[in-house]
């Protein structure tokens, strides 16, 4: 999920464009905090701010909607995000030890985002790709069927 | 439709058409017509359908066999063999399963292994899911066709209802009975939903479902819809499902185009629309209610029940809200008839189950088999037992929440009723097969960790609870855990299932209730001698400080 | 109804009762925490489980829907360990350390419910996490080591508040207490209106003003109707040893059931001004402590009467003291100028309507709470009168359309459907596209807004009141009718609406008045009236605080301050309610009513007491009730 975050766009016009398009129904808020979350990497106050207005909804509101839900960030994160599946069925199939290899390459506990905001590392739920378990996720990059020894040659794939 | 006894469909994406497919194609319209065959045999070219290397494609349906790699000079010799006498030219031929790429077959195999039946799966693999016309040759759309000319909504019911269909997201409530709550509901205004969330740890059924046969849902939720009353319907899936949220997003438009979904449909004046609304990450989000409350906006905690969604649910008004797996064997039921159905799998769990299968074996996968399949015959069989030789230890059947299964109980067949009288649960049909290398306590503690953090928080039981029972067991994985924990452990899982307010909670702690019954000497060892006997614990004897309450008068520095 | 049988005792009930309410009904007590009676059930605390008959596992009494043939059990053994079982939970979850706490020994309804099952400590340890505190702002502190995840503060300050600026971020155990997206709450959306401190079981939102200086057991209650404005919201003053300690809202209150703004609940304790504790004469140019007797003295040498002579009241004093007032001045004195400080400014258009149609038009506040389209006239309800913008806010969410319709900046605009430019004529255009359409986009879709709804509410205040002219009000009469609508007329302060009644709502112009009599009350004065009076050669003041005006008086009577006397108030919407008397005033410090009385005596007139009739001289805008 990296993005360069357009520095030059103004968030709230992009903001106000997506709820244009889909509706300021309250069924639209989490499609349109997806968008958003998708666009920039995570979801700004001034995002919040500006969905508040054009859609009518209290910002507690959508605050506590965006930090529900784990695919919604509200920090941003590093220009590349490691999703590491920590259910059973990725667990028992190995990966376990491959948890270990990925914490000791990186240097980084569940969750920590690195000092050069290279990578921010983050355990996710059960994905639905268990058959090539142990998963990994690396930015829309999945990886199946991850050994310990592949670590080091996937993470060298991404500046 | 026009009745052709043939199609024959050419590649035209870019690489085939760089390949020549346009020549292909007007090859085969020449052939055809010289052959007078141009009455019997329609002959069209679709899009992206292409296997890099072997483009341009020539498929022949309803035969489903396809021809790689055509040129113009091969075209006379298929239309006289192929199409004119009915003898497929096996040099030419390619196999179907290198079409569709991520829907992924995990197995190296071709056909389906003995026993295997396929309902839910029947299209999955075998039909381009981003072509609305392959869909429509394998039988689709007929049972929409046969219940919207042909039968009443009760009657449709009726038909449900007799096939004992029950549902497959886990808890087993018999479909036909749901859909008459939702008929008999007060109100004009009515809801269909697919719950298409899927998060259960080790279930991915549904997602091949949704990448490989889109319009076996939307062909099923227009059925329900027009038998309960319904006019407008969502299919919620996850968002971590890209694929499937764009294939499904696909299918309703080409289902809107051809007049199945929409105003009237199939010209009669039944009319029904469907939104897509994905998910964004929460695995609570599959009970129905939080579902509900997603789609609405707000953060996914379950309501409190009664009223159930089928008389209050989206909007406050009358849901149905069904699996997509329950929904996939919909049209076949109408199609084949309720006694067909029930001549599939046990008396009181008619059907077939699609089982993942997980784990230390040698072979991963699905597989859809009648209902009463026992563990045994699924690890031998279908996974072709145990990976490098080890031992089967145990099996956590139906997802996180799932019971525990001991090499013991390896025969009990496998439906909703046979299992719940041997005290366990089938779930949503995950089967994760753990060797002798497998831990229980990190078993457990990966299993309640997983709860602890989907749990919604609103209710205390299941927010307080998980996290406590996490605590112990990471305790008891560090060496510094006692024998009360294990009481803890068994007074949590009796509480939470007593006082949640939905099924997270309730079943969270009921794979320990398994672990302290089969394996309980494993447990103590950890706790009593400080040993993880498959050495996987970290055991590292860290102490957590504790206040003896006894003890403590409350004085304090501050 | 429904029939059900709750620990033995039969209860017969309505359709989609509650079992708690049944229970209630039936008299069998079930202990909850996250349940609150002005609050939609939640369900989420789980202490109010019990054991139904037939079901698989114990049931919710606050959201179960009672069913006939029920048969209810609230203290079975099973019932009573799950309640041991959810309160070991919740001390264990966060850091409940009751020995520091300002509501521990009585006022806390987690440590009474632990106290009434037995328990007496801690069975599972917390794991001594440290949560955050947020203490930035001025009247409550957010400690979230004692939050047991309720939820009734986010509840109410969306459900009854319509404010919605607590919300709870992340979730299970994470989840945690927040205003609008994680800002302190000081510097959050927050209105100070303190339902949230009110209605929280435990002590994780902090009264500033109040903490440790007394608990239940410590206090005195004294419910009485708020003196702030004319909403006249009910409320609990709490004392002890003849000091303020706290305000709360009384949730039985018919009105206002328990909300209360920062000006009724909050600023009260606040009060700075010095206090006067005797009466002043000028003499030689400044003003000098004196007896009653030498002050009584001073008035009756220079007060005068009749022409040159006006007379001012505070309508935030009591209606017998307005009454008594007017006697005095009006019928004793027959002076110049009998009015009120607020000068009709709030009423005189409307009550002149009245008087004209000879019928009560407006409609009780009761209408606010359940309608579907408002428009609002030249009234900003975020800066008075708030509790009527509770009402008003609370429906937003739920598809409730506002239409705010003001010449100047108006905070309620921003969460509303239409904002509108108001200017004169404005409900004359209003009627004209109600009947006809009209050109102006804006006052079209107002107009259709307004039209489509089953039950619109129009309500205004004194801004649109003061500038009003008849055919205005006219069209005011006919939008009611052609719209079915019902009339809110929001007026000043307390007893605006008595003040109307006694017709003391004369303007106050610079007319070489030789002599005035203000009886301030306790009310700030303003700069104008400050000026106004400066012309006046001789000025008597009857005031509770020291103030610019009092610095310039000839002669200042020190009186009580709103929490010292008793008396009956009209509210905006007709109602009679009284204040109740909480604090002994200071020796020598008197009413406004025994003061007036010892002037009357030293003058020699008798005035006349019966308030009551005085209030029937005319036609009020909607009727009078006792509340």
């Amino acid at each position: 999920m990296s993005v360069e975050v357009k520095v030059d766009q103004n968030v709230r016009e992009i903001v106000r464009t997506l709820v244009e398009e889909q509706g300021d129904e309250k069924a639209e808020l989490v499609p349109i905090l997806h968008e958003i979350n998708t666009m920039f990497g995570y979801i700004s106050d001034e995002a919040i701010k500006e969905l508040s207005e054009r859609m009518n909804i209290p910002t507690s509101h959508i605050y506590s909607v965006a930090t529900f839900y784990r695919m919604l960030s509200t920090e941003p994160r590093g220009r590349h995000v490691i999703q590491f599946c920590e259910s059973a069925p990725c667990h028992v199939a190995g990966g376990r030890l491959v948890w270990h290899k990925l914490t000791d390459e990186l240097g980084l506990a569940k969750g920590e985002t690195s000092e050069d905001d290279k990578w921010t590392l983050l355990t996710t739920s059960c994905l639905g790709i268990c058959g090539v378990g142990p998963v990994m996720v690396i930015d829309n990059d999945i990886y199946g069927n991850v050994t310990p020894d592949q670590v080091p040659e996937i993470l060298s794939n991404y500046e | 439709m026009k009745a052709f006894r043939s199609m024959v469909l050419v590649s035209s994406d870019p690489d085939s058409m760089e390949r020549g497919a346009l020549d292909v194609f007007s090859k085969l319209q020449q052939q055809i017509k010289a052959y007078d065959l141009d009455e019997e045999i329609s002959l069209s070219m679709i899009s992206d359908v292409s296997k890099k290397g072997r483009d341009p494609l020539v498929l022949v349906y309803p035969d489903a066999v396809i021809y790689g790699s055509v040129t113009p000079a091969d075209v006379p010799h298929i239309v006289e063999e192929h199409l004119y006498k009915g003898q497929v030219v096996e040099e030419k031929q390619i196999s179907p399963y290198d079409l569709s790429g991520s829907v992924a077959w995990l197995s190296a195999r071709k056909g389906t292994l003995p026993a295997e039946n396929r309902i839910v799966l029947k299209n999955v693999g075998l039909i381009d899911p981003e072509i609305i016309d392959e869909y429509i040759i394998n039988e689709g759309y007929q049972a929409l066709g046969k219940v919207l000319n042909e039968m009443t909504p009760e009657e449709t019911i009726s038909i449900i209802k007799d096939s004992g269909l029950r549902g497959r997201g886990g808890a087993g409530f018999p479909t036909g009975l749901k859909w008459q709550f939702v008929k008999g509901a007060k109100g004009e205004k009515k809801y269909v939903i697919c719950n298409a969330d899927e998060s259960e740890p080790g279930t991915f059924k549904d997602r091949l479902v949704l990448e490989g046969d889109p319009h076996a849902i939307i062909e099923a939720m227009t059925i329900a819809a027009y038998a309960v009353g319904a006019n407008e319907g969502y299919i919620y899936i996850r968002g971590e499902y890209g694929l499937a949220i764009s294939r499904m997003k696909k299918a309703i438009l080409q289902a809107r185009d051809y007049g199945l979904l929409g105003e009237n449909i199939f010209d009669t004046s039944f009319s029904f629309d469907l939104h897509i609304h994905a998910g964004a990450g929460a695995y609570i989000c599959g009970e129905e209610t939080a579902l509900i409350e997603s789609i609405e906006g707000n953060r996914g905690e379950p309501r409190s029940r009664p009223p159930y969604p089928t008389t209050k649910g989206l909007w406050q008004k009358p849901t149905l809200v069904n699996n997509v797996e329950t929904l996939a064997n919909i049209p076949a039921i109408i199609r084949n008839g309720a006694e067909w159905y029930k001549s599939i799998g046990t008396p009181s769990s008619p059907g077939t189950k699609v089982y993942t299968i997980l784990g230390n074996v040698n072979v991963t996968g699905l597989i859809e088999v009648p209902m009463g399949i026992t563990l045994r015959e699924v690890i031998s069989i279908y996974a072709k037992g145990m990976k490098d030789g080890a031992t089967f230890k145990l099996a956590q059947t139906g997802g996180s929440s799932g019971s525990i299964i001991p090499a013991s109980l390896q025969d009990t067949p496998m439906d909703f009723d046979s299992f719940k009288n041997a005290g366990v649960s089938l779930g949503s049909g995950a089967l994760l097969i753990c060797n002798e290398d497998v831990c229980v306590v990190d078993l457990a503690k990966v299993l309640l960790n997983f709860f602890r953090f989907e749990s919604c928080g609103k209710c205390n039981p299941c927010r307080i609870g998980n996290k406590r029972a996490y605590e112990i067991l990471s305790n008891i994985s560090e060496g510094v855990g006692t024998l009360k924990d294990l009481d803890d452990l068994l007074m949590l899982n009796d509480q939470l299932y007593e006082l949640s307010n939905c099924g997270l909670g309730q079943t969270a702690c009921s794979p320990l209730h398994d672990i302290l019954t089969h394996f309980r000497a494993e447990v103590e060892a950890h706790i009593k001698l400080k040993i993880c006997p498959t050495d996987v614990c970290p055991m590292s004897g860290r102490w957590a400080y504790q206040i003896d309450g006894y003890r403590c008068n409350g004085v304090s520095l501050l | 109804m429904i029939n059900l049988k709750i620990d033995g005792k039969n209860i017969e009930v309505e359709e989609g009762t509650t079992v708690l309410e049944a229970a209630e009904a039936a008299g069998v007590y079930v202990p909850t925490l996250c349940h609150h009676p002005q609050l939609t059930p939640y369900g989420g605390c789980r202490l109010c489980m019990v054991d139904v008959e037939g079901a698989r596992t114990l049931q919710p009494s606050c959201t179960l829907p009672a069913s006939d043939g029920m048969v209810v059990n609230t203290n079975s053994e099973k019932v009573l360990n799950a309640r041991k079982f959810v309160l070991t939970l919740l001390f264990s979850e966060r850091n409940h350390f009751c020995m520091y706490c300002q509501v521990s020994g009585g006022d806390c309804e987690l440590q009474n419910r632990a106290y009434d099952e037995d328990m007496t400590h801690w069975d599972l340890q917390p794991n001594w996490q440290p949560f955050e505190v947020d203490a930035s702002h001025p009247f409550m502190v957010l400690d979230n080591n004692r939050c047991i995840l309720c939820r009734r503060c986010v509840r109410a300050c969306g459900e009854l508040v319509g404010n919605f600026t607590l919300g709870f971020e992340e979730r299970g155990a994470d989840s945690l207490l927040v205003a609008d997206y994680d800002v302190p709450l000081g510097e959050s959306s927050c209105i100070s209106c303190g339902t949230c401190v009110q209605i929280c079981p435990t002590g994780a939102i902090i009264d500033r003003q109040s903490a440790y200086k007394g608990k239940e057991i410590d206090v005195e209650h004294h419910v009485g109707v708020c003196t702030e404005c004319s909403v006249g919201c009910q409320r609990d003053v709490l004392t002890r040893d003849n000091h303020l300690v706290r305000i709360e809202g009384d949730w039985d209150a018919p009105l206002n059931h328990g909300l209360l703004c920062d000006q009724g609940r909050f600023l009260p304790l606040e009060e700075d001004r010095p206090r006067l504790l005797t009466p002043l004469v000028r003499k030689d140019g400044s003003l000098k402590a004196a007896t009653w007797e030498k002050a009584l003295e001073a008035i009756e040498a220079g007060l005068g009467k009749g022409k040159g002579l006006a007379a001012l009241a505070s309508t935030r004093l009591p209606i017998e003291d307005l009454a008594l007032f007017k006697s005095l001045f009006a019928d004793g004195l027959e002076a110049e100028l009998v009015t009120s400080l607020e000068e009709g400014f709030p009423t005189a258009s409307l009550a002149a309507l009245a008087d004209a149609t000879s019928d009560p038009f407006e409609d009780s506040l009761d209408a606010l709470k359940d309608t579907d389209a408002v428009l609002s006239l030249e009234l900003d309800l975020v800066e008075d009168h708030q509790v009527a913008g509770f009402f008003i806010k609370r429906q937003l969410q739920d598809g409730t359309k506002l239409i705010v319709a003001d010449s100047d900046e108006n905070k309620l605009a921003d969460k509303a459907t239409l904002k509108l430019d108001f200017k004169s004529k404005f409900l004359d255009q209003l009627l004209d596209a109600v009947e006809n359409g009209s050109d102006d986009d804006g006052i079209n879709k107002a107009a259709s807004i307004l039209k489509e709804a089953e039950k619109p509410c129009i309500v205004y205040g004194e801004d649109f009141a003061a500038q009003a002219d008849e055919k205005e009000l006219q069209a005011l009469l006919e939008l009611k009718q052609a719209l079915n609508a019902t009339l809110i007329g929001v007026k000043g302060n307390a007893n605006s609406m008595a003040a109307s009644q006694l017709g003391l709502d004369s303007p106050f112009k610079s007319n070489g008045y030789q002599s005035a009599f203000v009886m301030l009350g306790d009310e700030k004065p303003t700069q104008k009236l400050v000026k106004a009076l400066e012309e006046v050669p001789f000025v008597v003041a009857q005031a509770a605080y020291g103030s610019q005006l009092t610095g310039n008086a000839d002669i200042v009577l020190p009186i009580t301050m709103w929490a010292e006397q008793s008396g009956t108030y009209l509210n905006m919407d007709g109602r009679l309610q009284e204040a109740v008397k909480a604090l002994d005033a200071p020796d020598g410090v008197l009413t406004s009513q025994e003061a007036l009385l010892k002037i009357a005596e030293r003058l020699g007139i008798e005035p006349e007491t019966d308030w009551e009739a005085s209030l029937k001289s005319r036609v009020p805008t909607i009727e009078i009730q006792k509340a």
